[in-house]
């Protein structure tokens, strides 16, 4: 773009690493005219764990326990999906009772993500009260979440084989009790959303993501199906009971940040039904199968429908107490590149500052469950994951 | 005579009293909103955290006081103490203590609301004065923003003038002992010299120039140490200062019910009553909405409150 006069007419913004609307490390680089971004640059990375590789290091019991705390908020997500990809290497049948808890649990982590994410999608658009209301009520889930598993947060009910403990009659009455709660107050939301005038006008229309290009940029999770793709691996592909526990996969046709908070709402409806069936259909029968320590030769893919999307994790083992090799694959990394897409202005759609907090936000972002290191070398083309001596020579 | 004068200019009703009540305020508007949110505010500092505000300035008076390398060191370090001066100047013509400010003539309603702007084009100036990308984007806003609401709280200022048919704050105070403003055809001037003041303020859903999600802290982002501990007691001024206008213009201000011997109590209580029932109506207005985007913000007011503030005028000149 030509520049026409003598002064600066595009400026740079950095946003991030350190930056108030975001709580997680990432670089946003805007090039902004006056109020409009021009063009959008994204750098992550700044908080590379080397989980793979550390997990490559420890055994399968040591890294359920690594493989939780990839992410705080999907950490069921995460031990279910590595569960799964264990249990794949044996060839064993998990008992019934362990598969209806892990979607119990699951599913109860979604509603508190979801909420989460409520909270600080309205909090990114100066929405406080909103904020607050909803962190109120997300308490109780976390409640019900430490009265199933005894954690708060990193629940760590998952294990090689199915279920750590066993939920009681009693846990069960509450759960549903509070579930007829979360209803309620959830479709208070839902109106509030719906009705408010500021929400509509900072949110319809805003990170503009057409059906097309969501697929084309493999997005995932809610940011998808907010662009009217029905994708869902509870429906597509499922695992643990999901082929049992009846549900509908939300879509919205509006393709902007509202459409996610929509989806993200209605999901939390879906959810609350699945407890409730989960509770009332639950076997009785043991929680939980007794396998080997070292798992046999071979490898496993298993997919899993985090609350902010597809996740995959794959394992190879060689038959020793240690996996060879370990790849996680976080949602968060497949919507950067829709982001990107979001925060590009062309023709009529136009990105002001002010949008760029609340479209971050609604691909729901998890960067430090998203740092891997892929060594790209541009003159040769080529792309390969580096060792450690690559990396600290590549560092001096 | 005189010495009596200064005692009250530096005591009551002038600086000490100033700055106290604004402390009070911002306590008041933190736990309203507070509760408004379902929290419970400022707690520990004080009975309910009744000092909070003043440990905040304080803790910011000991801080340490940088300006940053490619600043406009002169005005970015004369902003902070010109703002204070203009809020206090502000506020000396508020009828605290009797029908009468501190300062009174003939025409001081107009020179209250020019030196509101004036605070408005300080926080430009530090805005720009500033070297950080987020200020310059925040002083850009804010003087969108006081193109937009500046006309409202003119216009509704202007009714009230034209209904009572003075200039004079006195004026305006004495005319209302007939019947305070709000009740009348000015109840739409109100409305609009509330919203108007929340612009005015930079609170949401108009607190686009600080926005703390998108640029920040918008032009406040550079200020530290004393600099900030003054920008914010200004602000703290400037709030009591509009809430207070509120009441004078509308509300009847220090008017009430008076038992002979005891006005100099009486008035102070009245006066700070029906401003925070000013004070009410902002926080609420504070916590009930998202923040708008700028263009929506001066779309807003130019589409909607300006005409509406242009036909309150005209109706409140034809009425009167």
């Amino acid at each position: 773009m030509s520049v026409s006069s003598s002064y600066e007419r595009f400026f740079d913004i950095p946003i991030g690493p350190q930056h108030p609307a975001l709580k997680e490390p990432l670089f946003l680089k805007l090039i902004v005219e006056g109020e409009h971004v021009v063009a959008a640059d994204v750098d992550v990375s700044y908080t590379h764990r080397g989980i793979e590789r550390a997990m490559q290091e420890r055994n399968y019991v040591q890294n359920i326990y690594l493989a939780e705390r990839i992410c705080g908020i999907c950490n069921v997500a995460h031990t279910l999906c590595y569960c799964q990809n264990v249990e794949g290497l044996y060839d064993v049948e998990i008992p019934s009772r362990a598969l209806y808890i892990r979607v119990l649990v699951e599913e109860l982590a979604r509603i508190h993500s979801h909420l989460l994410w409520l909270g600080v999608a309205a909090h990114e658009i100066g929405f406080d009260t909103l904020f607050m209301y909803v962190w109120r009520d997300r308490e109780i889930v976390m409640d019900l979440i430490e009265e199933v598993t005894g954690n708060r947060v990193t629940s760590a009910i998952n294990t090689i084989g199915g279920v750590r403990r066993d939920v009681k009659p009693e846990t069960c009455d509450k759960c549903l009790k509070a579930m007829d709660y979360i209803e309620e107050r959830t479709k208070y939301y839902k109106r509030v959303c719906k009705t408010d005038p500021t929400i509509a006008a900072r949110c319809v229309g805003v990170g503009i993501l057409k059906p097309d290009e969501a697929v084309r940029l493999c997005a995932v999770g809610p940011t998808l199906r907010a662009s009217n793709v029905k994708y869902d691996v509870r429906a597509d592909d499922p695992y643990a009971v999901h082929d049992e526990v009846p549900f509908n996969v939300i879509v919205y046709d509006t393709n902007d940040s509202f459409g996610r908070i929509l989806v993200r709402i209605d999901e939390i409806f879906e959810s609350i039904n699945m407890v409730r069936y989960c509770i009332k259909h639950m076997p009785s029968g043991p929680v939980r199968a007794r396998l080997r320590l070292n798992p046999p030769v071979g490898e496993h893919l298993s997919r899993v429908e985090a609350p902010r999307g597809e996740l995959v994790h794959y394992v190879k083992s060689n038959g020793s107490e240690k996996p060879e090799r370990y790849k996680v694959r976080t949602p968060t990394f497949e919507n950067l590149s829709a982001l990107c897409e979001m925060l590009t202005s062309k023709g009529n759609y136009v990105v002001n500052i002010a949008d760029v907090p609340v479209v971050f936000a609604s691909i729901d972002p998890c960067l430090s469950c998203t740092s891997r290191v892929a060594i790209l070398d541009s003159e040769r083309g080529k792309i390969w994951i580096g060792s450690l001596e690559e990396l600290k020579r590549l560092k001096r | 005579m005189w010495l009596e004068h200064l005692l009250s200019v530096f005591t009551f009703p002038g600086f000490l009293f100033i700055i106290l009540i604004a402390f009070l305020y911002e306590w008041i508007d933190r736990k309203l909103y507070a509760t408004f949110q379902n929290r419970v505010g400022p707690w520990v500092t004080g009975p309910s955290g009744f000092l909070q505000p003043i440990a905040d300035f304080i803790k910011l008076l000991t801080k340490e006081d940088i300006t940053p390398e490619g600043a406009d060191t002169l005005i970015f370090q004369c902003v902070p103490v010109f703002a204070l001066a203009v809020a206090f100047t502000c506020s000396l013509f508020l009828p605290v203590s009797g029908h009468k400010g501190l300062v009174s003539f003939e025409g001081d309603l107009i020179i209250a609301i020019t030196l509101m702007t004036l605070l408005s084009i300080m926080f430009f100036y530090a805005g720009l004065s500033s070297p950080s990308r987020f200020s310059i984007v925040g002083a850009e806003r804010s003087m969108l923003q006081l193109l937009s609401y500046e006309i409202p709280l003119m216009l509704s200022i202007a009714s009230v003038a034209v209904s009572t048919g003075s200039l004079s704050i006195v004026g305006v105070v004495e005319a209302q002992k007939a019947g305070w403003l709000i009740i009348g055809p000015n109840i739409l001037s109100f409305i609009i010299f509330l919203s108007a003041a929340q612009a005015e303020l930079e609170r949401i859903p108009f607190d686009v120039p600080e926005a703390e999600t998108e640029i920040v802290a918008g032009w406040l982002t550079e200020f530290s140490g004393r600099k900030l501990a003054l920008l914010r007691l200004t602000k703290d001024v400037e709030l009591f200062y509009l809430s207070s206008l509120a009441a004078t213009l509308f509300l009847g201000g220090p008017l009430g019910p008076i038992i002979p011997g005891f006005e100099w109590l009486l008035h102070p209580v009245y006066f700070t009553i029906k401003s925070l029932v000013a004070l009410f109506s902002l926080s609420l207005f504070r916590s009930v909405f998202a923040r708008l985007r700028v263009d929506e913000v001066v779309n807003f007011l130019w589409k909607y409150i300006i005409p509406l503030s242009v036909l309150q005028f005209l109706f409140v000149r034809v009425v009167v």
